[in-house]
């Protein structure tokens, strides 16, 4: 029975279901949705047939589906949502059609809509307001009018309207992406475990623990799988090494601490499908011999670690999670773990210090392979590496290693922020070129501006200026252009932006999380972030491109962990692809973006200025005075402060930021 | 046992052994700061960086000895890497030299600093006299504070105050706290530049060291004690 009482998949569909938690069932999770497998009833086949499709079509046919994940909460999801409830029954719709999903990750439309009614296609609506509900629920369910969407998903010729709203699959956003380890985002309720078990969950589980580990190992080998992290290790080595590891006692962790700034990948998979996470870490502990689990969250997504603890109960619950699992003698057990949130305990062996009581890297060999958690050989995967592990154990090795090159296979999940029109988390094929998800998917830069270059790989990446942006996205590329993977943040930067102010803000990131073991790290770092601060206010020299260069290359060299080793990389690639801005600082005491306020000039335009005294009045440093010859206001260059104030209150606009 | 070649030689260690060991055994030491056999192991200095033929650099007193490893300990990179690690320890030392109790002679970042041609460390650190021995408490000019260190001393040793022949030491902090220290003891700018001139005068930098001086003068006679 469920929580409430009344009937789900997960219930008995009659008497002569035997699975219990201490007997239980082979074929439990395909009995869920294809059942019953042990007897033949059809009044249970239909109970379980009539239950899948209302979970996937809603009541009648009816549904509303409001996402509900941090990001689109923000955006006021939550409000929608009340909004809905209140009207949507007196529309004559059912109420239980009303269905909370994750997120799709097209951030720029949150908060949205999605509307179905029967015979009607499918239609999104964005950026909704909770005044706006009652209108659009009336046009569409009452009215059968979807004029008003961003997309639909089909056309029926049924529906008013549908002829100037472009379907989903023909927008560029929609059309480019592939939806593989994505596929439930935005469509399963991820708090419910029915749902995801009737959109074909835990099947790769099933199938895993119905082969060898060995041959589990294999199927990972063959799809090609690697580490999305960002390093890019090969999965299946690192389980294999693990597994062949003597110790008894191991351990498989989630690393599930994303701290880039503008990557929220990990996050949004993990609040979105958290049952598919879990899968593919009880199968990573199924194939390298592991006896428990951890999932290591950042205490500051609140909401994911809600659902992943959520997640995890709802399966311990189920006998997923357990003793014997689904009857093939394998006992596993996960923990979820919240972090602190320090940055460096996304590298592996910090986070396996942060789970021990105290978080510093230590030096790499022995891996955590070898010798991990509480010294027993312990596996490390990112989120959506175990993410793609359950989909591709579910689909076979061949579905994942279509797409993607030669040397990467598969696809991988990106966060476009930054100067876009769409700002999203998008999933493409492994090799798809910066262009093509830049450019098309996420809509290139706001009118009138130009790329300036794209930062890949949050602090630890580095700045691919707009002329290489043909570069395709896979490790090696990207590493011969300066960057690297990481974990897929990728934030794009307009002629607005200054790239010594880019290269200055990730360091000042690093210099805020550097653990402060070793030395090249904590110092070099903070040297730096000095000498950068010293070439944004105009007093650098020549001289201090070369200490950037050379103190860059000894902190990448010499640091103790992955952290150090790449924390130069945005002022070493920012230095390779745009030296001119450098030097237009250094030469010119010049910031051609405007960014640098110290070498920012503020001057009235004395045929502008009407003498209002405005300005006088706000400016915080007493920096402006009236001319008594001319009646006109002047800024004394010596006192101005450049906050702006003048700019922004100047009636007539008479106030010029000089370059 | 596993084979290692270190800088072209084979040794031969125990499985299990860090690199460090085998350079031990090769004769060829490397310097380390922070390991203390089984007390403290972290490999958090990076002073014993070595390169493998991959290219990599390691620490060799935490990176274990695998079969037919290449070891290099003297190649232009870690050259470049060890200074530069000095460099940074020493940017953040706060030099007092003439009050330290590591001094005359048992200075290791003095010791690595001359190896590696950092400078920034005055002649006190490695000169014998202390407490009330010391030159300057006896309110003589000696201009061991700002000299920069490496010649082993004989004027000090011999009585006599340094004279400042190896050049100035011009890091802002380390004259503050000279200046501190002269003050303190009742000796002059006067005297001290009197000394300097002669063989600093003629330095392209000592018009801008006289006026860092007189600043710190200014400021150790205004601020008082540190």
């Amino acid at each position: 029975m469920g929580d409430d009482g009344s009937w789900n998949l997960m219930s008995r569909c009659c008497g002569k279901c035997w699975h219990s938690l201490e007997y239980p069932c082979r074929n439990y999770i395909r009995c869920r949705t294809e059942g019953p497998l042990c007897h033949d009833d059809q009044r249970c086949r239909t109970l379980r047939s009539e239950r899948v499709r209302y979970i996937k079509e809603g009541p009648n046919g009816y549904r509303i589906k409001v996402p509900l994940a941090s990001c689109s909460i923000a955006a006021g999801a939550k409000e929608v949502l009340d909004a809905v409830k209140e009207v949507v029954e007196s529309l004559g719709i059912p109420s239980d059609a009303v269905k909370t999903v994750g997120c799709t990750g097209l951030c720029y439309l949150d908060p949205w809509l999605e509307l179905k009614a029967p015979g009607m296609p499918a239609a999104l609506y964005g950026n909704v307001k909770p005044a706006e509900v009652e209108g659009i629920l009336k046009k569409y369910f009452i009215e059968n009018d979807v004029s008003g969407a961003y997309a639909i998903s089909e056309r029926t010729g049924k529906a008013r309207g549908e002829g100037d709203v472009p379907t989903l699959s023909e927008l560029d956003v929609w059309r480019l992406q592939v939806r593989y380890v994505s596929r439930n985002c935005g469509v399963v309720n991820p708090e419910s475990i029915e749902d995801y078990i009737a959109y074909g969950g835990y099947r790769g589980l099933d199938r895993a623990l119905r082969m060898s580990p060995e041959e589990v190992i294999e199927e990972v080998k063959k799809s090609g799988l690697r580490g999305r992290g960002g390093a890019g290790f090969p999965t299946w080595l690192k389980w294999r090494i693990c597994r062949n590891q003597p110790s008894k006692e191991k351990y498989v962790i989630v690393n599930a601490d994303e701290g880039d700034p503008g990557a929220f990948m990990n996050r949004l998979l993990a609040e979105s499908d958290p049952h598919r996470v879990l899968e593919g870490l009880i199968i990573a502990g199924y194939a390298v011999g592991a006896t428990k689990g951890f999932i290591f969250v950042r205490a500051e997504k609140p909401l994911m670690a809600e659902r992943l603890q959520k997640a995890v109960e709802e399966a311990r619950k189920h006998g997923i999670l357990g003793k014997n699992i689904l009857g093939r003698g394998f006992d596993f057990d996960v923990e979820v773990i919240l972090s602190a949130g320090a940055f460096v305990c996304g590298e592996e062996t910090a986070l396996i210090a942060a789970i021990e009581g105290r978080a510093t890297p230590r030096q790499r060999p022995p891996y955590p392979a070898v010798v991990g958690l509480w010294g027993k050989p312990t596996v490390i995967n990112n989120v959506e590496t175990l993410a793609h592990v359950a989909t591709l154990m579910a689909e076979g090795w061949e579905s994942f290693a279509a797409y993607g090159t030669e040397r990467s296979k598969g696809t991988k999940m990106f966060c476009v922020t930054g100067a876009v029109k769409r700002t999203g988390a998008y999933e493409v094929p492994i090799g798809t070129t910066l262009r093509t998800l830049v450019e098309k998917i996420a809509g290139g830069v706001k009118e009138g501006r130009k790329l300036k270059a794209v930062q890949i790989g949050g602090p630890s990446g580095g700045c691919v200026p707009a002329h290489l942006l043909d570069t395709p996205i896979d490790y090696e590329s990207l590493r011969d252009a300066g960057a690297i993977m990481g974990s897929g943040g990728i934030v794009v930067m307009d002629d607005t932006a200054c790239m010594v102010d880019v290269a200055r803000y990730f360091t000042s990131f690093i210099v805020a999380e550097s653990c402060g073991k070793c030395f090249p790290c904590r110092i070099g770092t903070k040297i730096l972030y000095d000498t950068l601060t010293k070439i944004t206010e105009g007093k650098g020299t020549l001289e201090d491109l070369e200490i950037l260069e050379s103190v860059g290359r000894v902190v990448r060299d010499a640091s103790l962990c992955a952290l150090g080793g790449t924390a130069p990389n945005p002022v070493l690639s920012t230095l390779r692809h745009f030296r001119d801005e450098y030097l237009a600082h250094i030469i010119d005491k010049k910031c051609p973006a405007g960014v640098c306020t110290k070498l920012l000039k503020y001057r009235i335009n004395p045929d502008k200025c009407v003498g209002c005294g405005t300005c006088a009045k706000h400016c915080p440093a007493g920096a402006i005075s009236k001319d008594e010859k001319s009646g006109k206001y002047v800024i004394d260059q010596e006192k101005c402060v450049k906050c702006g104030t003048c700019v922004t209150i100047c009636p007539v606009n008479a106030v010029v930021k000089e370059v | 046992m596993v084979r290692v070649i270190v800088n072209g030689k084979e040794v031969h260690v125990p499985e299990g052994e860090t690199i460090l060991t085998a350079l031990k055994k090769a004769g060829d030491a490397v310097p380390t700061l922070c390991f203390f056999g089984h007390m403290y192991r972290e490999a958090s200095c990076r002073m014993c960086l070595v390169e493998l033929s991959n290219g990599k650099l390691v620490p060799a007193c935490a990176y274990p000895v695998s079969d037919g490893l290449e070891v290099r300990t003297d190649t232009p990179r870690v050259r470049e890497a060890r200074r530069t690690v000095v460099e940074f320890i020493l940017s953040i030392h706060r030099i007092r030299c003439w009050s330290c109790p590591r001094k005359g002679g048992n200075c290791e970042l003095l010791k690595l600093a001359t190896a590696y041609w950092v400078e920034g460390i005055p002649v006190c650190s490695s000169c014998p006299l202390y407490g009330r021995d010391c030159l300057v408490v006896k309110g003589e000019p000696c201009l061991g504070p700002i000299t920069l260190a490496g010649c082993s001393d004989p004027c000090p040793s011999n009585g006599s105050p340094c004279i400042g022949c190896r050049g100035p030491v011009t890091r802002k902090d380390v004259l503050e706290a000279a200046a501190q220290f002269y003050v303190s003891n009742g000796v002059e700018l006067r005297d001290v530049l009197e000394v300097a001139s002669m063989f600093w005068e003629g330095l392209p930098n000592y018009d801008s060291l006289k006026a860092s001086l007189e600043e710190a003068f200014k400021k150790a006679l205004g601020g008082g004690e540190d």
